[in-house]
């Protein structure tokens, strides 16, 4: 069998993933706690002010990564949902499962900060606006994920339910991604593209970069750490699981 | 620096979401394993010897 497929199928073992992860998630928040660090100090102290918003364009240094994270977690959520639905793996709807709390934490981050922002900027906290409205919405179709999961005691079909929300969900990441071309909005429209020139200035761009990559790697260590904890409460009175308890002492 | 409240509560509110994100896994793991434990001892514990103290015929 070729090895990356044999690991594949390893990795679908309870214990063997319980080993992955614990070995692996402690990397992956280090490396992304210092990336992250790296970009900060660049945001904050080293890129010059904003000629027109002055220092308080420094929060978007945390509030435009949180904000691709918010729609990128949901969207991995779904594929992982879309999988555990059609081919019933377990590890699946664990990692679809955990990847909810994390996306919930980072939407409302990007909330918070854009509202934080909004004061000084907008000279207002709230506005309807589309863009903050689907956010808004995003939260709590998160939180209704988080819930329905805890709400049924078969945890299979709990995960296969909350999963449906999940693929259901996803017709929302494009409305929010569009909604600043779509409706009149309050929001600024794309002002960094990936593929093509940025409306921002280069020397802005690498805390962005740094920001962007490190909470994508702390994400990695989340989801491990999440679904590691899930996959041991689903496991409890396995002998592996007692065995790692006594380990543990 | 300008805006200096907004920016420091932004970082701030920030660096506590991570913060929960980095603790709450762990606790529950840690809360699991304690369970895990405490269950086996107390199995282990309730496991009869010989309650009326007669050797086995």
């Amino acid at each position: 069998m070729n090895p990356v497929v044999r690991w594949f199928h390893q990795l679908g073992s309870p214990p063997y993933f319980d080993r992955f992860a614990a070995r692996w998630a402690p990397w992956a928040y280090g490396i992304g706690v210092l990336v992250m660090a790296w970009g900060i100090w660049q945001g904050l102290f080293v890129v010059p002010a904003d000629y027109q918003q002055g220092d308080s364009f420094r929060i978007l240094y945390i509030h435009v990564p949180s904000a691709w994270m918010s729609l990128a977690v949901f969207a991995l959520m779904a594929i992982y949902a879309a999988i555990a639905l059609v081919w019933r793996i377990k590890l699946c709807e664990i990692l679809a499962m955990a990847c909810a709390p994390i996306g919930a934490a980072f939407t409302l981050v990007t909330l918070a900060t854009g509202s934080i922002w909004g004061k000084p900027m907008w000279g207002t906290w709230w506005d309807w606006d589309p863009r903050l409205t689907t956010e808004l919405i995003l939260l709590f179709l998160y939180l209704g994920i988080i819930g329905l999961y805890h709400a049924i005691d078969d945890r299979r079909a709990a995960a296969r339910a909350a999963g449906l929300l999940a693929i259901v969900g996803v017709v929302l990441l494009p409305v929010i991604r569009y909604s600043v071309v779509w409706w009149h909005s309050l929001h600024q429209g794309q002002t960094i593209s990936l593929l093509g020139p940025s409306k921002m200035d280069p020397s802005m761009m690498p805390p962005l970069l740094a920001m962007v990559i490190g909470t994508h790697i702390w994400f990695v260590g989340s989801l491990l750490a999440r679904a590691r904890a899930d996959n041991l409460w689903r496991e409890a009175g396995k002998d592996w699981v007692r065995k790692l308890g006594e380990a543990a002492r | 620096m300008s805006y200096q409240n907004y920016v420091i509560a932004a970082y701030l509110v920030f660096a506590i979401v991570l913060l929960w994100d980095f603790l709450a896994p762990r606790i529950r793991t840690r809360q699991l394993l304690r369970a895990t434990r405490l269950l086996a001892a107390r199995k282990a514990a309730s496991v009869p010897s010989s309650p009326t103290g007669e050797l086995p015929r």
